[in-house]
């Protein structure tokens, strides 16, 4: 239960706190402005005339809009999933930090909570907010094509979650980076590099050849196996908001691993957090 | 009476230094005690231990009949730190009720709390305007959030003006009054002094010395003693001469004493008072300290 209030307290923390706002209003800014340029002329189910920032789209065929709309929602759902993973890091690299800061985290230990509650508290309240964020764009992104093509596709909303699944495990990472060097830019660098990692073993055997010395190929391909396949993953989302077929199996592997992976972190960050002294 | 807190040979290291060296101590339920040194003695270290913030590297510690790690134990503790940080964008009334669900109070009473340490009026200012004495005074109604068995206060009057003092003064009376016992640490001697009916002091790790503030504050050699009339030719029998016209004289025992005062005696001195001599908290620190 007293889990369940931190993590209440860190989503009171996050509404107080004009940045995040403000990366809520820029979404919503985003969101708007595609609506506002976006002109779309569908004719019994196709899609007929494209305008975009009131320029026609000479390239339109006249086909039916969720086929027409495919590549739209694939970059939605690029746009949703890296941008959200990207911001997402810089924008809660504070909290984990700001709970341990001196003064503060004294006083909390003085309170009747565990330290498991406090940290398990703070992964849940920000992955809330991340999940928020990603659900809040990519659920807009359906409002506004919906309203303009009425063609709901709800499998952008997949796309998000997929992308707060993603965050939820590189934010494993970062807490418990801040658990042991409780600096908010220490733990925004551990996000963006697992970010840029996961990217780079994704493609990991297409990089691995590459590697002349089999020392060094082999300690890549150990370290590339750990790190959540984050472009893997994006290509996922994009596959399914995009209503391509994907493979579920292959897809469920995938983000067993995240949770593994996420969870292990949280861990040794509880691990951690349990043996020190403030 | 039982015990608040007991620590036996309490001992911490830092990967540099010793904090503490083998601290030993009693405080009995409902009393308000005060630990003193100066800087780097480890106070703040065992201030730390007592609430299982640090793990103690030697020796054992209960408070409140169990173990400072137990969240039942820490459920009747209220604790104001050194310096603390509060969420800058929240108010007053938000971050009690954080800490009221934290500690698991069923909608306690806040705007009276608020009252209470000063800050009715300042209840919906955001913290991030708060002046350090205004934190303090929020850190405290925190403490005193669900009527703990302990309170634990350090430095809970720093920052805080001398009215303000007053009135943290009158609380943990109130405070002492219901039953509670109250740990402080303060650098404010007097403070600590007017306040606290037991003192302990710090120093270099240990406790080097802890009392009543009446017996700490009563010498047991040291004596003061006032003659008819001021006679110079005192000193050379060991009378020291006060500013006040009184002199002290130092007698191991009162069998030394007399002895004493039967050479000023034979040499003409007339008697007229004799008590113990008693030092203020800060001599008693400096004479601890410099020992």
């Amino acid at each position: 239960m007293t889990t369940l209030f931190v993590a209440l307290d860190v989503l009171r923390e996050a509404a107080s706190r004009r940045w995040l706002l403000a990366l809520f209003a820029l979404i919503a800014a985003l969101l708007v402005a595609v609506g506002l340029s976006l002109e779309m002329r569908v004719v019994d189910g196709a899609l007929a005339a494209v305008r975009l920032f009131g320029e026609e789209q000479p390239s339109v065929e006249v086909q039916s809009v969720e086929v027409a709309l495919r590549p739209l929602f694939r970059g939605a759902s690029f746009f949703i999933f890296y941008g959200g993973l990207f911001f997402g890091a810089l924008v809660t690299a504070d909290f984990a930090p700001s709970l341990l800061a001196p003064g503060r985290i004294e006083h909390l230990l003085s309170l009747p909570v565990r330290r498991s509650s406090l940290l398990l508290g703070t992964y849940l309240g920000v992955v809330v907010i991340a999940a928020t964020a990603f659900l809040f764009a990519a659920g807009g992104f359906v409002v506004v094509l919906g309203v303009k093509t009425d063609a709901y596709v709800v499998e952008l909303i997949y796309a998000g979650l997929l992308g707060a699944l993603t965050f939820a495990a590189l934010y494993g990472a970062m807490l418990t980076s801040a658990v042991f060097v409780r600096s908010a830019a220490a733990s925004a660098f551990i996000g963006l590099m697992l970010f840029v990692a996961g990217v780079v073993a994704s493609f990991r055997y297409q990089i691995s050849p590459s590697f002349s010395s089999d020392l060094a190929r082999r300690v890549f391909e150990a370290v590339s196996m750990v790190v959540p396949p984050v472009a893997t993953v994006g290509n996922l989302a994009m596959e399914i908001a995009a209503s391509a077929p994907v493979d579920t199996g292959g897809l469920a592997s995938r983000m067993a691993g995240m949770v593994i992976f996420g969870a292990a972190m949280v861990a040794l960050g509880i691990w951690r957090f349990e043996r020190m002294d403030f | 009476m039982e015990a608040a807190l007991e620590a036996e040979g309490i001992e911490k290291a830092f990967k540099n230094r010793r904090a503490l060296t083998g601290v030993d101590l009693v405080v009995p339920r409902g009393t308000c005690f005060g630990l003193i040194g100066v800087n780097g003695a480890g106070k703040t270290t065992f201030i730390k231990t007592l609430l299982g913030i640090v793990t103690p590297s030697a020796g054992s510690i209960r408070v409140l009949g169990g173990a400072p790690d137990d969240v039942r134990v820490r459920a009747r503790i209220g604790y104001l730190p050194e310096r603390l940080a509060l969420p800058g964008a929240w108010t007053a009334t938000t971050y009690l009720a954080s800490i009221a669900r934290l500690k698991r109070l069923a909608d306690p009473p806040l705007e009276p709390l608020l009252a209470r340490v000063g800050l009715a009026s300042a209840r919906h200012v955001k913290t991030r305007a708060y002046s350090k004495g205004m934190k303090q005074r929020l850190g405290l109604a925190a403490a005193l959030l669900g009527r703990p068995d302990l309170l634990v206060l350090d430095e809970p009057t720093d920052g805080v003006d001398p009215i303000g003092r007053a009135e943290v003064r009158d609380i943990l009376r109130e405070e002492q009054a219901r039953g509670a016992t109250i740990f402080l640490n303060s650098h404010l001697l007097s403070e600590t002094e007017r306040i606290c009916d037991r003192i302990g002091i710090l120093h270099a790790g240990a406790i080097v010395l802890s009392g009543t503030m009446r017996e700490l504050a009563t010498s047991h050699t040291r004596w003061v003693v006032r003659f008819a009339a001021p006679r110079d030719d005192l000193a050379a029998l060991g009378f020291v001469p006060r500013d006040d016209g009184a002199h002290t004289i130092e007698a191991e025992d009162e069998a030394a004493l007399n002895a004493a005062l039967d050479r000023a005696r034979g040499s003409g001195a007339l008697l007229t008072a004799l008590h113990r001599d008693t030092r203020d908290l800060e001599a008693i620190l400096r004479g601890e300290v410099e020992r």
